[in-house]
């Protein structure tokens, strides 16, 4: 794939120029002389990111001995091709971030933060040592906070505070999971996991850890919150790039294709598909637009967890179930990605006949592509996952051979709910500015395109294309049209409050409100005897309550042990307390 | 007598001189007081470079005095003393810088202040270097005794009322470790720091009383490394100025427990030995208990400083840890992380000391967009803190993979769960402060404004948190270069380890 001959100084010198220039970029936004040229520049600092996966030979390494426990960067065919649809993504969006945040009060902080997660992003693909991707990893996680409170409401920082919770629980786990794998393999090289019981701890941090980032249930929570949130530019690159870091933290560390694990094979699979589903079903009583994406985008994710899924039962199946989870990401980063980014351009689109179509092609292509319609990337990825549950044994198969189209019919009808939501109910008065809509129209190019050029993807490409395979994927996609026809016959008459919705966020929403219901019942229903019993538990436990009400008793100990008299107590009571130990360690 | 044999002695006397001098001199001569302080500390630098570059090169420093008869004052330089004192005279060096802006102001007298400030790092640097228990013990004291001006410099009630909490403690802990040290002296004699540890060379005999014995020495500098429930000083203690806390924090008080933890267990016992007699697990529950318990406690602290005092009670247990896990990785990371929490928590109260002397700020919840007021303050406090949860580059990352690495070598899990805890609790109570200095609108005016420069605050406030930064950035960034903190714990543990 190279056709640029470059020494192979030149080579590693582009190798961490990928990472180095956001970052260097970022931090620079700190020097006040130097903001001014540079946010003309930012949206370019993903140019040599997309030139190391463009250009440059396959393993191609660079080894910094004196940099933190010995960082390795590289170039493997898994990390090419995530970095390709990485970068080009940060790209459009940080082009189109230009002119969308052009009068933003605040978007050199904006685009700090963005430069560093592009940083963190790019970093963690080129990785091949444990230290460095869980240094880009969490520089990419941190530096995403910026984005998602940026707008600074209420909203933002509810989404933000979650995120963060879920951030840090990710980074622990990831922390504890990366130690034990070291200490398994000996080395810091990035190495799957061998799949031994003793190891499955490993695999369930592994998952985990990288779940919350992909999406995955229960730990999506923080998504659909998070991403609509941010600022469209950030909504694309985290739904449509950020997202996948999740996905490749699963493909660098779960030992797919080595070792036969039908039991964690099937809970992915379960896993996938139950977040296929879920993310349809909640998605579609959503009414902001760019939360019906976050849910497309659980749902999407679900499926790529049903691929990997099957490599991990049957690892002879890997390669093949290996070129769907890579063509999934890829289709589904650019289809994201133009979405988000006309869902920002949507509202700045100009009343004109030419500029309206542009709008719904540019926005209808993306999500036909979703639903996996004919000749779009969609079924090209479709098709692979196919081809990679076909060898599946067991009741898989049948299983899925119906609920997969089932939640294609979810996706379109997703994508429908989408259309509506999006759809400016009135038009601008002037054009938007050509910033916005060159790199969507870009975005779409690479949409229609994409999937069918992935070396990977040749097959299932080539499968796609047969008649058979297109009247099976019209079904699904007429079927949802048709529901959604339905659903539009039954609530033509109710206004937009009449439509039943659940609130983003889900599980968050239903515990603070399941918290309210449950104190109301136990009173209504429950009052008088349940107030009897509190009273009288709470007259026995009184003594023990006095002292945990004070729920500063700790600071009582402290002050007893800042006296004179609590020294020697202290120092006899931690003589005692060593003595005993001693007594139970004693041989 | 040749440079070999003086050398430890000039790093000692380096800062004795100065000290002594400044308390001779008037109140009003502040140039000289100046000068005398940073003559003293950047003549360390250089003494301390020289025997880097010397040890490094072979050569073997020991100034060895007799005292008593059995009983030598013996000052030398190992790979552990090289790296402490190296670490307490780039710190000294900063924190007078540090001091002479933060308290020439004040109306306390500061000669006596900067007086036992040089004596406070006389004794830092000498326990540092000291060869042998006794020597070690002498130091040790001798802190004690220094700091005791500097955490009441205020005059106020409630500072004297630290001071005397403050001396309880020290005191009584010091008067338990010098009944150990006297009893192991009866049994075994001189009591020379030996790679591999002196007491191996007895085992066999005694078992029972040196099981004893360590039991002793940890109880009572288990007080000035604030293990619970021996920490109640640490938390009152820092109504000190800001210098001193920040000093107290990172490399004198809290620093000489800890250290000298490590080298009981490496240089009396011998880890190895340690291990055989059953002591190291109960000094590992010990540590790991306060590690979680200052965590807990810090998390409700309003007062910024009183935070800081939990999270050190945390944080200096990491090393204890360290040194309580069998196993040269886990002896790496206790070691690294004696130098990388100094780096860290020295950042942490310089920046402190700044909003404190600047805006008047004591609390957090005073601390609402504080970021836009004072940005490279709080650009230098979000790199302490980040490191202190274990973020990558920094420095507390380094520390935490290896002490993790090093418990699971060493069939220790549950080590594992300890770090987890105290990483999502340190991310607990760090994480809101910086997201109110950043992300939060002020509220109002700042308590009080007392600079009006064009920089945020005085340079030397700023200079020295900048670059304490800096070097907890770098010790975790380039750690696998030659000369890093790592670096120099991994020659420590080979040589420890016999490897």
């Amino acid at each position: 794939m190279s056709f640029l001959d470059l020494s192979e100084m030149a080579q590693k010198l582009l190798l961490m120029l990928g990472p180095a220039l956001p970052l260097a970029m970022g931090l620079a936004l700190l020097l006040r002389s130097w903001q001014k040229i540079l946010s003309r520049l930012n949206g370019w600092s993903a140019l040599p990111a997309l030139a190391v996966a463009v250009i440059l030979p396959l393993d191609t390494y660079a080894e910094f001995s004196w940099l933190l426990l010995k960082v390795r960067l590289g170039l493997d065919d898994t990390g090419r091709v995530f970095l390709f649809f990485t970068s080009l993504l940060w790209l459009l969006a940080g082009v189109f971030g230009r002119s969308y945040m052009a009068k933003d009060q605040n978007q050199k902080r904006f685009f700090f933060f963005y430069l560093l997660s592009m940083s963190g992003n790019f970093g963690l693909i080129l990785a091949q040592d444990m230290a460095s991707f869980y240094l880009f990893f969490a520089l990419m996680s941190f530096s995403s906070y910026g984005l998602v409170v940026h707008n600074g409401d209420a909203e933002a920082l509810r989404a933000g505070r979650i995120y963060i919770y879920l951030v840090v629980l990710g980074e622990v786990m990831l922390f504890s999971a990366l130690v034990m794998l070291y200490e398994t393999t000996g080395s810091l090289n990035l190495a799957p996991l061998a799949l031994a019981p003793a190891n499955n701890i490993i695999f369930a941090l592994f998952f985990l850890g990288f779940g919350i980032k992909a999406g995955a249930l229960p730990l999506h929570v923080w998504l659909p919150l998070a991403h609509p949130a941010a600022p469209t530019p950030a909504s694309a690159v985290l739904s449509g790039a950020m997202i996948k870091a999740g996905l490749l933290g699963w493909l660098r560390f779960l030992p797919l294709g080595q070792v036969a694990s039908p039991e964690w094979g099937s809970l992915c699979i379960l896993a996938g598909l139950v977040a296929a589903f879920f993310g349809v079903i909640v998605g579609v009583f959503q009414k902001n637009p760019k939360t019906v994406l976050a849910y497309s985008s659980i749902s999407q994710m679900g499926f790529m967890t049903v691929s990997m899924g099957v490599g991990l039962s049957i690892p002879a199946i890997w390669p093949v179930a290996r070129a769907a989870v890579i063509t999934y990401a890829l289709h589904h980063a650019f289809a994201k990605g133009a979405l988000f980014l006309g869902a920002g351009l949507a509202p700045k689109i100009k009343d004109g006949r030419l500029q309206k179509w542009l709008l719904a092609f540019g926005l209808g292509l993306p999500a036909l592509a979703l639903a996996g319609a004919p000749l779009t990337s969609g079924l090209v990825a479709k098709t692979a996952l196919k081809l990679a549950i076909a060898p599946l044994t067991g009741p898989w198969p049948e299983y899925l051979a119906l609920l997969l189209p089932l939640a294609t019919v979810g996706t379109t009808l997703l994508m429908i709910r989408f259309f509506v939501t999006v759809w400016p109910v009135r038009f601008a008065s002037s054009p938007g500015a050509l910033g916005l809509r060159l790199p969507f129209i870009v975005m779409v190019f690479f949409v229609a395109l994409g999937a069918w050029l992935l070396p990977e993807a040749q097959k299932s490409a080539h499968k796609a294309l047969s008649l058979d395979s297109f009247s099976l994927a019209l079904w699904p996609v007429a079927a949802g049209i048709l529901l959604a026809l339905v659903a539009f016959a039954l609530f033509r008459r109710k206004t937009d409050s009449g439509i039943p919705s659940i609130p983003a966020g889900d599980l968050v929403a239903i515990v603070s409100w399941l918290a309210k219901p449950c104190q109301h019942v136990s009173q209504k229903y429950l009052g008088p005897g349940i107030q009897e019993l509190r009273a009288t538990l709470s007259m026995r436990l009184s003594p023990f309550l006095q002292v945990y009400k004070k729920t500063e008793f700790l600071w009582h100990m402290e002050k007893v042990l800042s006296s004179w008299l609590a020294v020697g107590t202290a120092l006899l009571s931690m003589s005692v307390v060593f003595f005993l130990l001693l007594l139970f360690s004693w041989q | 007598m040749s440079l070999d044999f003086w050398l430890p002695l000039m790093i000692v006397l380096s800062s004795l001189v100065p000290g002594i001098l400044i308390f001779c001199l008037p109140e009003d001569r502040i140039g000289l007081r100046t000068a005398a302080n940073l003559v003293g500390a950047t003549a360390k630098l250089l003494l301390t470079a020289v025997m880097i570059w010397g040890v490094f090169h072979g050569h073997v420093y020991e100034t060895r005095l007799p005292l008593l008869p059995g009983m030598d004052l013996v000052l030398s330089a190992d790979a552990l003393s090289v790296l402490f004192a190296t670490l307490s005279a780039i710190l000294w060096f900063l924190t007078t810088l540090y001091a002479i802006a933060y308290l020439e102001a004040s109306p306390q007298s500061r000669s006596r202040f900067f007086g036992f400030f040089s004596l406070c790092v006389s004794s830092t640097v000498g326990f540092a270097l000291a060869g042998n228990l006794i020597t070690f013990v002498m130091f040790y004291e001798m802190l004690t005794l220094s700091t005791y001006p500097l955490v009441v410099h205020r005059g106020s009630p409630e500072s004297m009322r630290a001071g005397k909490i403050y001396l309880a403690y020290t005191l009584s802990g010091g008067a338990v470790l010098l009944i150990a040290v006297a009893w192991l002296k009866a049994l075994v004699g001189p009591l020379d720091f030996t790679e591999g540890g002196m007491l191996v060379a007895f085992a066999g005999l005694y078992r029972h009383e040196f099981i004893v014995i360590f039991a002793l020495l940890i109880a009572g500098l288990g007080v000035k490394a604030a293990l619970v429930p021996l920490h109640g000083w640490l938390p009152v203690a820092m109504v000190a100025p800001a210098p001193v806390s920040a000093l107290l924090h990172a490399v004198a008080v809290v620093k000489a427990g800890a250290f000298g933890i490590v080298r009981v267990v490496y240089d009396i016992y011998g880890i190895e030995f340690a291990a055989k007699l059953g002591v190291l697990g109960p000094l590992a529950a010990v540590a790991s208990f306060t590690i979680v318990y200052g965590s807990l406690r810090a998390l409700n602290q309003d007062g910024l400083k009183k935070r800081l005092a939990y999270s050190t009670v945390s944080q200096v247990s990491y090393i204890a840890l360290g040194a309580a896990v069998l196993g040269p990785v886990a002896t790496i990371g206790g070691l690294v992380h004696l130098v990388h929490q100094g780096l860290m928590k020295i950042t942490l109260f310089f920046c402190a000391g700044n909003l404190a002397e600047t805006l008047g700020i004591h609390y957090i919840s005073e601390m609402d967009g504080v970021g836009r007021r004072m940005p490279s303050t709080m650009a230098a406090f979000t790199l302490g803190a980040l490191g202190m949860i274990g973020v990558p580059p920094l420095a507390g990352f380094i520390s935490k993979w290896y002490l993790g690495a090093g418990g699971l070598a060493a069939g220790q899990d549950w080590i594992i769960l300890v770090l987890a805890a105290s990483s999502l609790l340190n991310a607990g109570y760090f994480l809101p402060i910086i997201y109110r200095a950043w992300f939060k609108e002020p509220r109002g005016p700042w308590p009080e404004d007392n600079y009006g420069g064009w920089l945020e605050t005085h340079w030397m406030l700023l200079l020295p948190a900048l670059i304490t930064a800096l070097l907890a950035l770098a010790a975790g960034l380039l750690a696998d270069s030659p000369f890093s903190p790592l670096q120099w714990a991994r020659l420590i543990a080979a040589r420890e380890y016999g490897l």
